[in-house]
């Protein structure tokens, strides 16, 4: 046995406070160890002390576990995806006016132009609003505050410079189609505005706080993982002295098993083995809520707001020649970034190939086996085939096939000179209208990114649900466990009174 | 002694797995002392090795830039020429451990490569001798005689992707192109803005601003390296609005008459 050469640890829990010089200093001496009372003290200490660490080494890892369900479900995990919404509002105001100006004196066309001018002030406050969330996450971080007020004094700029093309627009009284040049003037400057100042910070406030939660969620993950270890480790070195105990007990004493010991022996067990599942599922949940629901939900919300701006320019090619080659590519741009398909070797990459490209892949989607990349592209290879996701990017993606078709049409249309036959199809909101066509997509886009979300919502749920019993659990468990040790000892120590 | 001395070992086995898996960024170039970088060597006002050996050009000053604010001193980098075809190789392999060389970030690309910024948003942009005036964007370029630089992709975006008619003329090099359009061997050359700016500062040509695509240029990570992407991405951000990247943008083109975008480009987002 080796037990008995055991070192003093005596840091962790002194052994009884000295009440004479002469007990102080046998204490010193260690000649208390050559005691078989003394010896037993000793032992008890080393299992307390023991068992102290495993309690809070559990403590740390549940509070780790804890705080990460917190950030990541409850405080900048939804805050993130509600900055979010500035990108999709502010590209959405912007969307907003160049319907508008295309529709001319038509009012009725499209949406029509008060519906469009109650969108445009709808998105305004919802933008302020996902600013004021912004400005919230970004705290006392200076950079970020300084983003979220370029991106405030920038939108009161483009509300001017709106608000004067919509005015000018309104004089001009013109039919539907391109706005004489001075409301196409100042129309630019409120477009480049957006488009190059405005929705770059917007698109970077949500990333830079998306950044935070994924440092958040990497460090609460594996603190988790490695407090699993830890109380792993502590639990072991708590049986193994229990063990020794038992068998110094069982020995010094002739008996065969200490009832207090063994329970303590039994309980500890239960506590490590309930721990590392506790732990390993909240590990889990953690990953979950991370990789299948808020970044899906994020990435989502992205492939929104991008499409919605390319639908945008749809409207900007038409509204405005001069820049029709400009706004034809980055439609193109856009398109490529929610769905990107490779022509293949030697083909250029323009909207002929893309729709051809476009076409083939998604008729030949299989989930897991995207040959496309981009935002559905990420989305295609996460989903598990035959789930809710899964069917939901199914009709998903055909919708935006639809919302690619009618994008041709309208193209070749005004390539030939039809432009009023292109603004009809583009404003259409009946069947084969490019705007039925065009919220059908969304619908199906949001609904998707719902399945993620109930997904989120489920893992976070779930995370606060195993850890409710545990607030009290470790400190409790090992109360107890301290408890019994001391019991099963104590008739032990009394045969030597 | 021999269960505690057990005990240690099991202590320290366990306590420096608990490391390993708490910095999850290993690796990652926030925490190296110095860094290599990838730049150009070739491309004047971008990455340009002098008789010297000394880079200079936008992308070197924005790599240093970048680089000190990732705590790493001008005197602990060292740039190495990285050529188009060899990128991604150098990151994957570690020669390099990030990359400023005009590298337009694609979705292929991203599939291999981790992208920081764009730092800037370069556009395909026109280049014609200062006497002309047929020339206003690229639709205009129609049986012209246009620069067909050897292993660019630049001209079949104008003959392929925009269908232009345009008269490709095979040329080695960029530089081969400006002597030809300043002695009327060809009409126009297409390129990137920020390279053509490089060239017109050599006189005689002049910038159409007509942009008609957007080019991010990205800075290249080993694939990845989230924190470091997330790092860059900050540095840059302050690069915008302390006002350093203005000064750079009008320090390397601004002569060339270009129309250069001095507020912060829209992120990739790091993946």
């Amino acid at each position: 046995m080796t037990t008995t050469r055991q070192p003093p640890v005596p840091a962790a829990r002194p052994g009884p406070p000295a009440r004479r010089r002469g007990r102080l200093r046998t204490f010193a001496r260690g000649r208390w160890l050559k005691t078989i009372p003394g010896r037993i003290r000793a032992s008890v200490a080393l299992l307390l002390a023991l068992l102290a660490l495993m309690g809070i080494v559990l403590t740390v890892a549940v509070g780790n576990a804890r705080q990460g369900v917190q950030t990541m479900g409850h405080d900048a995990g939804p805050q993130v995806v509600a900055t979010g919404a500035l990108y999709f509002a502010l590209s959405d105001m912007d969307a907003q006016v160049a319907d508008v100006l295309l529709i001319g004196r038509d009012h009725g066309l499209g949406i029509g132009h008060d519906e469009s001018l109650r969108r445009y002030e709808q998105r305004r406050d919802a933008a302020a609003q996902a600013a004021v969330q912004a400005a919230q996450l970004a705290g006392q971080d200076a950079k970020r505050q300084q983003n979220v007020r370029d991106v405030l004094n920038g939108l009161g700029r483009y509300e001017q410079l709106a608000g004067e093309a919509m005015l000018l627009n309104d004089q001009s009284g013109h039919a539907a189609g391109p706005p004489p040049g001075n409301v196409l003037r100042v129309y630019r400057q409120a477009t480049d505005l957006m488009k190059l100042e405005l929705l770059p910070k917007a698109y970077n406030l949500t990333l830079d706080s998306g950044a935070t939660v994924r440092q958040s969620y990497e460090s609460k993950r594996a603190a988790v993982l490695s407090g699993r270890a830890w109380v792993v480790l502590t639990a072991v070195l708590v049986l193994a002295a229990l063990a020794v105990a038992q068998l110094y007990l069982a020995r010094g004493f002739r008996r065969t098993v200490n009832p207090g010991l063994a329970l303590a022996t039994l309980l500890t067990l239960v506590l490590a083995v309930a721990a590392f599942a506790q732990l390993s599922a909240q590990a889990e949940h953690l990953r979950v809520a991370k990789r299948d629901g808020f970044d899906s939900v994020l990435s989502l919300s992205r492939a929104r707001a991008i499409s919605h701006s390319a639908f945008a320019d749809e409207s900007r090619y038409l509204l405005d020649p001069d820049r029709a080659d400009t706004y034809e590519q980055t439609y193109l741009d856009k398109a490529l970034a929610v769905l990107y398909v490779d022509p293949g070797q030697g083909k250029p990459v323009n909207l002929e190939t893309y729709y051809a490209t476009l076409d083939r892949d998604v008729r030949g989607f299989t989930p897991g086996r995207a040959r496309f990349l981009g935002f559905f592209g990420d989305e295609a290879h996460q989903v598990r085939p035959a789930g809710a996701a899964s069917d939901a990017l199914g009709q998903t993606l055909r919708a935006y096939l639809a919302v690619q078709q009618n994008d041709r049409r309208m193209r070749e249309l005004a390539g030939r000179g039809d432009r009023a036959g292109a603004i009809r199809l583009r404003m259409g909101t009946g069947p084969g209208g490019a705007i039925r066509a065009f919220d059908d997509y969304d619908r199906a886009l949001v609904s998707l990114s719902e399945t993620h979300r109930r997904g989120f919502d489920a893992a976070i749920a779930a995370g606060d649900g195993g850890l409710r019993g545990w607030k009290w659990l470790p400190l409790g468990a090992a109360l107890v466990i301290a408890a019994l040790i001391l019991a099963g000892v104590r008739p032990r120590l009394a045969e030597f009174r | 002694m021999r269960l505690s001395r057990a005990a240690a070992a099991l202590l320290l086995a366990l306590s420096s797995a608990g490391c390993a898996l708490e910095s999850a960024d290993a690796g990652s170039v926030v925490h190296k002392r110095s860094l290599v970088i990838g730049v150009k060597a070739d491309q004047p006002g971008l990455g340009l090795k002098g008789p010297d050996g000394r880079y200079q050009g936008f992308d070197v000053d924005v790599a240093t830039y970048v680089a000190g604010r990732l705590g790493v001193p001008p005197s602990r980098l060292r740039f190495r020429t990285t050529p188009s075809s060899a990128r991604e190789q150098a990151l994957q392999s570690g020669a390099v451990d990030l990359v400023f060389a005009t590298y337009s970030i694609t979705a292929k690309r991203k599939t291999q490569v981790t992208y920081g910024g764009p730092y800037y948003v370069a556009h395909q942009a026109i280049l014609v001798r200062d006497d002309e005036t047929g020339i206003r964007n690229v639709r205009d370029l129609k049986g012209r005689r246009i620069c067909a630089v050897t292993g660019s992709n630049s001209w079949k975006r104008v003959t392929e992707e925009r269908k232009v008619a345009a008269v490709p003329v095979d040329t080695p090099t960029y530089g081969a192109c400006m002597d030809r359009l300043t002695s009327g061997q060809v009409d126009a050359i297409s390129t990137d803005d920020l390279i053509l700016a490089g060239l017109a500062a050599r006189g005689g040509a002049k910038i159409v601003n007509a942009p008609f695509t957007d080019e991010k240029y990205g800075v290249g990570l080993r694939k990845g390296d989230l924190a470091g992407c997330e790092a860059v991405n900050r540095a840059l951000t302050e690069m915008y609005q302390d006002g350093t990247a203005a000064a750079l943008l009008n320090k390397w083109f601004a002569k060339a008459g270009l129309e250069v975008t001095t507020s912060v480009p829209q992120f990739e987002g790091c993946s």
